[in-house]
């Protein structure tokens, strides 16, 4: 179809609206009709009138006319169109086959950025973002006692909460308490983690019952009947949903009834199943044994509910204020129920979020410069193209239709990568990150990483296309890659290789940082032993195990089985071990002087746990066969307590008193310390140790009560071995008793597995980021050296040694790297202030760490650039200086 | 005299093939060739151009005629051409088997 018309610049076909056009056409006819009739003599008025009879009937023909024209303009339009897509996805295919290796850099590239970020991403929003499974649960809180000066926060204190119970701040308000216990009565033993609740948990929590009731008031009346609640899961499980009043069950030594059942998926706290009433009338405003939840009135903020209760908890704790000072909080600390339960995972999330949005910017740093490289080398295919008569909106299609069929394979793989992640993220061993494993795939997680990733494709890709349809094909044609020189593109691709080296260094620091600090961590002095080591936890039937001198009785019998066995090295009992939560804090006072008293963990262990648990004897005797009940009652203290609080002098035969610890002080007001251990750290292990107290189990057989820690050390490989030799021991003793088994290797992986978790995705990243740099760089080059390959072989005809050649090319590269390496390393030293309370043992600006890191990239990338650097001068001179 | 059905289609084509035309001259020319013997409503050319165009056999665009007048002018495109030509090559068969039939004499039977 000739562009031009026929004369002057009249309306064109397709640019009026076709009934338009119609109209005009054949009104010109009648007019040109009557014009003549009208030469011919006919009165003007009749001859219009003639010339429409010769017309015949024009509203019929008009209608004919459209139709027919717009039928047909939109079967050839889409005629055209399809026909014109085909053409570009083949030929698209066609150029992309012809370049597998650009093809799959591109699409590996792609699947990599979208991948990692889409997993992460949805983990970060199903532990930190995601809203927790209770109504309108943006409005529960989490609240805790708050020492501002000491910058310490504790639970609460039970008198202090029935006081907070006034705040008007609170829809509802709730206490809790939680622990592991055994329960018996159906037909076997089984733990169960039981939490004892105030009145307003159920509103808090606005949950209703499966079946039967809720904790109703009555429940909490002082001499009420004992009830609880289970959840559905265990109602199923271990009573088969048999009707609630058919169930037996016994907890502790009495026998509560079951009056409901809480739907399954409800599991607060700390995915309990049984919930009972708390009944505590405890006055101590430091008994600090509770966790408080609530839920905020209409329209009152987290900060308003803080002030007011930040008041009233001023207020009840003046008149107690000065005696007890260090276990009176005057303050509180209020935050959503959210953040409380993912607190910890917060920062080591946000970092991951971090590392995973660098992976995502090299991922299109890396997709940008092989596309502007990859461009390049086409501007010469697309100028013959624009020569031979394609429009320059046809090559953008063109280049659009390519780009888009990356992308579109790139985001397909990529979402594969993404599942694959997220199935080896959520199964990762030892990781115990709280909600990780309800987390899926986020499918706006999916898209925002498509689509940034997909648009940085397609804008690259169009570069070429905009920077060639500026200029006259013929232009190009006699330019373009005629021996060029250093400029052109890379003045493009040196910023791009420069970033992305700057931002796969940040992330290789990070990650070389948290490695070395990681294995710090596990380096560092425990004060304990973990290889060999196996505990179970166990808790007696207090109705078998009435009298304390009964509990006594089965735990020496049982050590003395333990400890009489080949198989075993040392056998203890302690009331908790480390790393499995820390212990119980007290206060004692010392050598009998009320105003001089020390705070320690308080620990109740057979004389045998320092062997079973290699924790080194210093000074003095462990616990033995002398430490009777009726006997003068003794201690031993950790050796930082020693030098805490009795600096420079000898320790042995200095008293201490435990006040309201247990009921044992009433009879004996002090015991007399015996010897001093070594410090283990029993909370967590890059903390300073906390100085212990240790009493015997023999003396203090109540507080080992129910709930004991059996710890055998063997010199055995097979730690299964070891807990077999237990369980056989323990079911011989008593076989009610269902143990919990867990090495002490394992403790130390899931108290690791955090920073675990963390070291290993960063350094994924880090490798990511790596293998994706290097892929940047070597596809640059490999396209730098394709454009020079004229130069090349004239250089070497002309003589040029291949080595010296070689180097030119690599010095070329590496400019722009060690350009990027620069700007890593500050971003490394910048961003290394938010490691640093991650890091342990290890300063964020470590030079060895951030060397290695440089040191590392550095060969990576003169490795990517140096593989295209030698094929360059494989080049046959001859053959190179024919080619363009 | 009624055209033929599809006859319309061969003698447009025709007509364009000396060179670009609008409507009206076509039909003036068809009419003066024929002689006026087949009764066509001008009007009737229209809709037969619009499908040679949406066929593709020629082409229309907007232009000014001798007088000064806006009018649409058709072209015969290299298709349009083809097509003719093969219309015609059997036109000429078609009237010669027709003319030979009609004017014989006596057969031999």
């Amino acid at each position: 179809m000739p562009k031009r018309p026929l004369h002057g610049d009249r309306p064109r076909v397709g640019q009026l609206p076709i009934d338009e056009d119609v109209r005009r056409e054949l009104q010109s006819h009648v007019r040109m009709c009557a014009a003549e009739l009208e030469q011919q003599g006919w009165d003007p008025s009749e001859a219009l009138r003639e010339a429409e009879r010769r017309f015949g009937n024009m509203a019929e023909f008009s209608r004919e006319c459209s139709d027919i024209t717009r039928s047909g303009d939109r079967a050839v339009v889409r005629a055209g169109r399809v026909d014109a897509l085909r053409q570009d996805l083949r030929y698209g295919l066609r150029i992309l086959k012809s370049a597998p290796a650009f093809a799959a850099l591109a699409i590996l590239t792609l699947a990599l950025g979208i991948g990692a970020n889409t997993a992460i991403f949805s983990v970060v929003y199903g532990v930190l973002l995601k809203p927790l499974p209770y109504e309108e649960s943006e409005r529960i809180v989490w609240v805790r006692e708050h020492q501002p000066a000491r910058g310490r926060s504790m639970p609460i204190a039970m008198a202090n909460f029935l006081d907070w119970t006034e705040a008007r701040s609170f829809e509802a308000i709730a206490a809790y308490g939680v622990w592991t216990q055994t329960v018996r009565g159906g037909e076997q033993p089984y733990r169960a983690v039981v939490a004892q609740v105030t009145e307003g948990f159920a509103s808090v929590f606005r949950i209703a019952p499966l079946a039967g009731r809720l904790l109703d008031p009555r429940d909490y009346d002082a001499g009420a009947e004992p009830v609880v609640l289970i959840g559905e899961d265990l109602w199923t499980r271990e009573y088969g949903r048999t009707p609630l009043e058919q169930i037996r069950l016994e907890m502790s030594g009495v026998s509560p009834r079951v009056v409901g059942v809480l739907p399954s998926g409800f599991d607060y706290p700390a995915r309990a199943v049984i919930w009972t009433a708390a009944k505590d009338d405890n006055t101590s405003r430091s008994a600090h044994n509770y966790s408080v939840v609530a839920r905020l009135a209409d329209d009152v903020t987290v900060a308003q509910a803080d002030a007011e209760l930040d008041a009233l908890q001023s207020r009840i704790t003046a008149d107690v204020r000065g005696e007890d000072d260090e276990f009176i909080a005057e303050a509180v600390l209020i935050q959503p129920l959210r953040e409380s339960v993912s607190s910890g995972s917060g920062r080591s999330l946000g970092l991951l979020f971090g590392a995973a949005g660098l992976v995502l910017l090299i991922g299109c740093a890396n997709l940008a410069s092989t596309l502007l490289a990859r461009g390049s080398v086409r501007s010469r295919e697309l100028s013959v193209r624009q020569a031979m008569g394609a429009g320059r909106s046809r090559l953008v299609r063109q280049l659009l239709t390519e780009s888009g069929l990356l992308a579109a394979t790139g985001a397909l793989v990529g979402l594969a990568v993404a599942q694959g992640l997220l199935v080896v993220l959520k199964s990762a061993e030892g990781v115990s990150i709280p909600r990780l494993e309800d987390v899926a795939l986020d499918v706006r997680a999916l898209a925002f990483t498509a689509v940034a990733s997909i648009l940085t494709g397609l804008v690259f890709g169009l570069l070429p296309a905009l920077r060639l349809s500026r200029a006259e094909p013929g232009q190009v044609l006699r330019s373009e890659d005629r021996s060029q020189g250093s400029g052109g593109g890379g003045n493009i691709w040196g910023p791009l290789v420069a970033a992305e080296v700057a931002l796969a260094f940040v992330l290789l620091a990070g990650s070389f940082l948290l490695m070395r600090s990681f294995q710090s961590v596990l380096g560092a002095e425990k004060g304990f032993r973990v290889e060999g080591v196996m505990t179970a936890d166990i808790d007696l039937d207090p109705a078998r195990y009435a009298e304390p001198g009964d509990q006594i009785r089965f735990y020496e019998e049982l050590l003395t089985n333990l400890n009489g066995r080949g198989d075993v090295s040392a056998a203890g009992i302690v009331t908790s071990v480390p790393l499995s939560g820390g212990l119980p804090n007290g206060r004692l006072e010392l050598d009998g002087d009320l105003s001089k008293h020390a705070t320690a963990g308080y620990a109740v262990a057979s004389g045998s746990y320092f062997d079973a648990m290699g924790i080194p004897l210093l000074q003095g005797r462990t616990f033995d066969e002398r430490d009777r009940p009726e006997s003068g009652h003794v201690a031993i203290v950790s050796r930082s307590f020693a030098d805490q609080y009795w600096p420079g002098e000898s320790v042995i035969g200095k008293q201490v008193t435990g006040g309201g610890m247990d009921e044992f002080w009433e009879e004996r007001p002090f015991a007399t310390v015996i010897g001093v251990v070594g410090d283990a750290r029993y909370s967590e292990l890059v903390r300073a140790p906390d100085p212990v107290a240790y009493f015997p189990f023999s003396q203090r057989p109540r507080r080992l009560g129910g709930a004991a820690t059996i710890v055998a050390r063997s010199n055995a490989e097979s730690s299964a071995a070891l807990s077999a030799t237990l369980r056989e021991a323990l079911r011989s003793a008593d076989p009610s008793i269902p143990p919990r088994f867990r090495s002490m290797e394992d403790r130390l992986r899931g108290s690791v597995s955090q920073r675990r978790f963390t070291m290993a995705l960063i350094g994924a990243f880090a490798l990511v980021a790596l293998i994706l740099a290097g892929i940047g760089i070597y596809g640059v080059v490999s396209f730098a050296v394709a454009r020079r390959r004229r130069e090349m072989g004239i250089r070497l005809a002309l003589g040029g040694g291949k080595s010296q050649i070689r180097r030119m090319v690599q010095f070329q590269s590496m400019r722009s790297v060690l350009l990027g390496s620069l700007a890593g390393l500050a971003g490394a030293l910048a961003l290394g202030r938010l490691l640093e309370s991650t890091l342990f043992g290890v300063e964020p600006t470590d030079p060895l760490t951030l060397g290695l890191a440089a040191v590392v990239l550095l060969a990576v990338a003169w490795g990517a650039a140096t593989i295209p650097a030698i094929r360059s001068t494989r080049v046959d001179p001859m053959v190179a200086m024919r080619s363009d | 005299m009624d055209l033929i059905r599809g006859t319309l289609d061969v003698l447009l084509l025709k007509t364009v093939s000396w060179g670009p035309l609008h409507g009206y001259a076509i039909s003036k020319s068809i009419r003066s060739q024929t002689a006026e013997v087949f009764k066509v409503e001008e009007g009737a050319l229209y809709p037969a151009l619009r499908r040679l165009e949406a066929k593709g056999l020629v082409t229309a665009n907007w232009g000014t005629t001798d007088t000064g007048r806006e009018a649409k002018f058709y072209t015969l495109t290299a298709q349009g051409r083809k097509r003719l030509k093969l219309e015609v090559d059997s036109w000429g068969r078609y009237v010669e088997a027709m003319s030979r039939v009609l004017h014989a004499t006596r057969p031999g039977i």
